[in-house]
């Protein structure tokens, strides 16, 4: 496995109506609607493998928009954009759950999403369950579980795609002791693998635990890059 | 980036996966699951049955024959409508979470409909032995006209889609207008019964060509007339031709606005 990102400039533009709600492009030239605002305005990061990397910053500083275009579930609408390896995500805490659905058949829907054929997903189930802990609450309808619930599934069916690269937005801070300990050691056994894990998140004594190196962000920018115990205890101190 | 490549496959595994996971949020799971399935023709159905043969009283050859062989195709296009305006929004969680080819969305709904719809076709032999109608040959034309309403039925779930997306105010406005082209269409009043200037007009409407090939294959027994299969196709073709270009711009944006 030779996971590697890396991000030249990679930007993402949020175009809104004149009730400044995001619209699509088509739908803003519809309604002649000019005003852009990026969210995030220029990325520049190379991560190489067996590297795990913290995304520090405020809240709207552009961290979930830069692990949505490293998942591919957002366009870089400029810069450049090179991934090598298959990318498994953990972008929020309802995992792309759907709450009428069980657990095993949310795990489904997901596993084939990603890439899975029904096939290896029905095999894949065993292990998803084992892995989310979740007992019998599995092949139940996942409207009444926690959160945390979710992000164990979520994590599970991510797990199971066996990625190398994996990416984390703050759900690892929903979880209990239990499963945040499960997350470290997956997440340290993809690094010696030669894979890449990112994490962003608030909670720095985790993301100090799982990664050598963090990234501040601020306003949709990388302001600064370096051990991670030195940006984050920057930017707290800066706070 | 090593995205999953987008193979007839992978396609139809991830179609299959979306209308399975949108079967069981719309039937929900149980014993009853079967019977509602059974009997939701039947209700959308029986409305226009009830009107027809009943409070209006109308004479007419197996004439709740004639109206299924127009309700039947009609709920197809319209479900699939209703299921696409609010398809994005209702997989919010996967399209904000997960790279996928979104184009499968549309089809997706028209899936889950058709599935759902199958059921009708027990009303529709049911239909025909109550009104002692036999089957002719051109029954096995039955397949190529349902082949066309499906194809129609996702051409109009992309436009649906977008619209639902762009601007969900307009959700119930967009189904009044779907209803509405039933009634501009030979549903009720097969188009044999129809004369002058309104026969000619309703020919337009591309359900038309629906309905009435439905009543050539199970009523009168007869080839469809060639506009009845080529009209529809013309018109979902020129749909796609238009909308499916602004939905591979559009798509990759989703995840913005939800």
């Amino acid at each position: 496995m030779r996971a590697h990102i890396r991000c030249e400039e990679v930007g993402v533009r949020f175009q809104l109506d004149r009730a400044r709600n995001v619209v699509t492009p088509a739908y803003a030239k519809l309604v002649r609607s000019g005003e852009t605002v990026w969210g995030l305005e220029s990325a520049t990061l190379e991560v190489c493998a067996g590297e795990a990397i913290a995304l520090v910053g405020r809240s709207g500083s552009g961290k979930t928009t830069l692990l949505r275009v490293l998942a591919g579930v957002l366009p870089a609408d400029r810069g450049t954009l090179a991934i090598t390896g298959r990318v498994g995500s953990l972008l929020a805490i309802d995992a792309g759950l759907l709450g009428r659905l069980t657990g095993e058949e949310n795990a489904v829907l997901i596993a084939v999403l990603s890439g899975m054929t029904r096939r290896e997903a029905a095999g894949a189930m065993p292990r998803i369950r084992e892995v989310s802990g979740l007992g019998a609450a599995f092949d139940r309808p996942v409207s009444a579980w926690s959160q945390g619930m979710r992000a164990r599934l979520g994590f599970a069916v991510a797990d199971c795609m066996a990625p190398d690269i994996l990416l984390l937005d703050e759900v690892h801070e929903a979880l209990d002791h239990e499963f945040r300990a499960v997350i470290e050691e997956r997440a340290h056994a993809l690094k010696q693998a030669g894979g890449i894990v990112v994490a962003a998140g608030h909670d720095h004594g985790l993301l100090e635990r799982v990664c050598e190196r963090a990234v501040l962000m601020q306003d949709g920018r990388v302001v600064d890059d370096g051990p991670v115990d030195r940006v984050a205890g920057d930017y707290v101190a800066a706070l | 980036m090593e995205a999953v490549a987008l193979t007839p496959r992978r396609s139809v595994e991830v179609i299959a996966a979306l209308t399975k996971s949108d079967l069981k949020v719309r039937y929900g799971r149980g014993r009853f699951t079967l019977i509602k399935w059974l009997l939701d023709p039947f209700a959308a159905v029986g409305v226009y049955l009830l009107l027809v043969a009943f409070v209006l009283n109308r004479r007419g050859y197996a004439v709740g024959l004639s109206i299924a062989c127009a309700v039947v195709p009609f709920q197809l296009v319209m479900m699939t409508i209703i299921n696409a305006l609010r398809a994005v929004d209702l997989r919010r969680s996967v399209i904000t979470n997960m790279a996928f080819d979104k184009s499968l969305i549309p089809v997706a709904s028209m899936c889950t409909e058709a599935i759902g719809f199958s059921a009708c076709f027990v009303l529709i032999a049911l239909l025909m032995v109550v009104y002692g109608v036999v089957p002719t040959v051109w029954i096995l034309m039955l397949p190529a006209i349902v082949a066309v309403t499906l194809f129609f039925a996702t051409a109009c779930a992309f436009p649906a889609a977008l619209i639902g997306l762009w601007k969900p105010e307009l959700i119930p406005f967009v189904m009044s207008v779907a209803r509405a082209t039933y009634f501009v269409a030979p549903g009720l009043i097969a188009l044999r019964y129809v004369y002058g200037r309104t026969h000619d007009l309703l020919i337009f409407n591309p359900l038309t060509g629906l309905f009435e090939g439905f009543r050539d294959a199970l009523l009168y027994g007869q080839a469809p007339a060639w506009w009845e299969l080529a009209y529809p196709t013309a018109f979902g073709v020129l749909l796609i031709a238009i909308v499916y270009p602004l939905w591979r711009n559009e798509s990759p944006h989703f995840a913005k606005v939800l």
